[in-house]
């Protein structure tokens, strides 16, 4: 205890360098864990994306998984109604919504393009997506349509442009059936839609689970998205549903999330190499810190010495200091990283579009504990390793040098 | 003071230090040079010594002479190329670096020109230093440490940095650091040089008293003719030789030294 308000009023011996040393280790730790906590937030929000895209589980009939599909819905999941209730009656089970997939031909009598849709529930489907879906225009899907009227489409911005298409617009789907024929239906457009992904826009279509069976001439569904109130539970419903499942195949939102895992492997490196490096100038600013008052106090070293302190004991005191000056720039770090979090969050930062995005983000860093006490560990740790480097040929000093130095 | 004067005051000691108590510290035939090749200096050539329990022994020489030298082997800051170094009776040449530094630690004090206290440190903790360094406890500590403050005059003075008290002040905190331990020996370089002439003579009685209370020995350089005036014995060197050894005002509360002072073969 001693040693340590020692190492504190030593480290107040010189205020402006120890200071200046302080200020690099707040930063450098705030830099870390801002970065950090930025990092986390994309996991976060790409975790919560592509979980709200697949669902957290998704169920589908063998094959569908590990087959290309020869002709549309081979791989389709036909007793879907009983499985769906059961899933519902899980209290961890927010929704579970049925999915078709379809592509084709989407015409406007004057042009026709690609499209790739998807048959989704106009009930669950919206509620789900929140705000990861942007109605650029008109309305999301009517639940409940009247009977006999012209099915709705919700249709990507940039497939609208190209369509020429807005709300109210009417174009015609074309597909091939389960049957291998070809089929067109009429469609309104409800909404023109974006998932911030410009080659997704260019091409997506959204219709009713009813339009794309119609489309397709089925009765089955693609699969079953199965939304969890929290992503954590997501393994443990995998398995109990593998477990159940002699029909269907079982995937989780991870085992489908390409770009999540892209991103979370590029981010980890990027800002894993950031943070190693700041954290390195801290440790380098502690060590000449300490070099430097080891150089101005190598007589009161050799007369500590003198008096019988082990170079060990003199070693300590100074990685003491280094620990002083890691610690108290480390917490000042993480309280510049509070605040920088709030500040952005109060003047609503935004980041530009990532690659192969059409729209930014808000700027949100993740405050979290186990970061923080990571890193302020990890700057502690250094800047006493730091110190005790920088005084141990000093402490071993033979000490009637020491006692002569000028 | 001049070797010239030391030499004609030289009295052999060796009848009368036959009756005496072991030595605290005992050089014997003692070597030490710096530098190497046609650089090399001989600091010190074959020098005895001892210092017995309760002596103040001031070392006089000029400078160069080798009285820091003699001061780091006795107080075992330095190792000797020849000869013996023994402490209180136990052969402390070739001893480990720690070893030295845990004997240094319970047996010696020092007391250095310029105080070198630790500015960080309040007097009460300069004080205290070595009692930390030998694991006493907070309360045993504390009581020795206030004892000591009174003893020096220094009991409201405790909780001052070393730069907020005077030259002489500063100096009774060194030598209450350096007595704190009660060791065995006191190795004083120049303790009175950077001090007025009341100053020094308030240090000297210090000393006095240390000898009195605790059975302390004290290895002084001074170039201060009054403070080797009250040693019990002054050493002489030259070139690294000692050249005259004799008594000088007898030891507190001891009888008499017996016979005339003088150099020492």
């Amino acid at each position: 205890m001693k040693a340590l308000l020692y190492a504190i009023k030593n480290v107040q011996r010189n205020r402006r360098r120890s200071l200046i040393t302080l200020a690099i280790a707040a930063v450098g730790t705030a830099a870390v864990t801002i970065g950090g906590g930025f990092a986390l937030y994309t996991y976060d929000s790409l975790r919560e994306q592509a979980a709200r895209d697949s669902g957290h589980v998704i169920v589908a009939a063998r094959g569908y998984f590990d087959h290309d599909e020869e002709k549309p819905m081979q791989y389709g999941l036909s007793d879907y109604p009983s499985l769906r209730n059961r899933l519902l009656r899980d209290e961890r089970v927010r929704a579970v919504l049925p999915k078709v997939q379809l592509s084709g031909l989407i015409s406007n009598g004057d042009k026709s393009a690609v499209m790739i849709g998807s048959g989704v529930d106009p009930a669950g489907e919206f509620h789900v997506k929140g705000p990861f879906l942007k109605v650029l225009e008109g309305d999301v899907l009517t639940p409940h349509p009247e009977p006999g009227s012209t099915p709705e489409v919700l249709l990507g911005a940039d497939l609208a442009r190209s369509m020429n298409a807005h709300v109210g617009s009417g174009l015609t789907l074309m597909a091939t059936t389960t049957e291998g024929t070809l089929n067109a239906i009429d469609v309104t457009v409800n909404g023109v839609i974006s998932v911030g992904v410009p080659e997704v826009d260019k091409r997506l279509v959204l219709v009713a689970v009813a339009t794309a069976q119609s489309l397709l001439l089925t009765d089955k569904i693609s699969s079953l998205a199965v939304h969890l109130k929290d992503t954590g539970q997501t393994e443990a419903v995998a398995a109990e549903l593998r477990d159940l499942g002699a029909t269907f195949s079982v995937q989780t939102w991870q085992d489908q999330a390409f770009f999540y895992e892209a991103v979370r492997a590029l981010y980890n490196r990027i800002f894993g190499l950031l943070g190693a490096i700041i954290v390195l100038i801290v440790a380098f600013a502690v060590f000449n810190t300490i070099a430097m008052a080891v150089v101005e106090r190598t007589r009161e070293i050799g007369t500590l010495r003198a008096l019988g302190a082990l170079p060990m004991q003199i070693v300590r005191d100074f990685a003491l200091e280094g620990l002083v000056i890691g610690a108290a720039g480390s917490i000042l770090g993480v309280a510049l990283c509070a605040l920088a979090s709030v500040g952005f969050g109060l003047l609503g930062v935004q980041m530009p579009p990532p690659p192969g995005r059409s729209v930014g983000y808000p700027l949100h860093i993740n405050l979290n504990a186990i970061l923080f006490l990571w890193t302020v560990l990890l700057v502690i740790a250094l800047s006493a390793l730091a110190a005790w480097f920088a005084s141990r040929k000093a402490a071993a000093r033979p000490i009637v040098e020491a006692l002569a130095h000028v | 003071m001049n070797a010239r004067s030391c030499l004609a005051d030289g009295v052999a000691l060796a009848e009368a230090q036959r009756a005496a108590p072991a030595p605290v510290i005992a050089l014997t035939e003692v070597h030490k040079s710096y530098g190497s090749g046609a650089a090399r200096v001989a600091a010190l050539r074959g020098v005895s010594l001892d210092v017995r329990q309760g002596e103040l022994v001031a070392l006089q020489g000029p400078s160069g002479s080798g009285k820091s030298t003699l001061l780091n082997l006795c107080g075992l800051l330095s190792e000797p190329d020849e000869g013996r170094v023994q402490l209180d009776g136990a052969d402390a040449t070739g001893w480990s670096m720690r070893a030295q530094t845990l004997a240094r630690r319970e047996k010696i004090g020092f007391v250095f020109q310029s105080f070198n206290l630790v500015p960080v440190m309040s007097v009460f903790e300069n004080i205290e230093y070595p009692l930390l360094l030998s694991g006493v406890d907070r309360a045993r500590r504390r009581e020795q440490v206030e004892r000591m403050l009174a003893r020096l005059g220094l009991e409201q003075l405790g909780l001052r940095r070393p730069d907020e008290i005077s030259g002489g002040q500063r100096q009774r905190v060194a030598i209450g650091r350096a007595l704190i331990k009660r060791p065995r020996l006191v190795i004083a370089d120049e303790p009175t040089a950077n001090l007025d002439s009341a100053t020094a003579t308030q240090i000297i009685d210090l000393m006095h008293e240390a000898v009195e209370q605790d059975g302390a020995s004290f290895l002084i350089a001074t170039h201060d003719p009054a403070m080797a005036g009250r040693c019990t014995r002054v050493v002489c060197i030259h070139d690294g030789s000692l050249v005259s050894d004799r008594s000088g005002m007898p030891a507190p509360g001891a009888p008499p030294r017996a016979g005339a002072s003088g150099a020492r073969p």
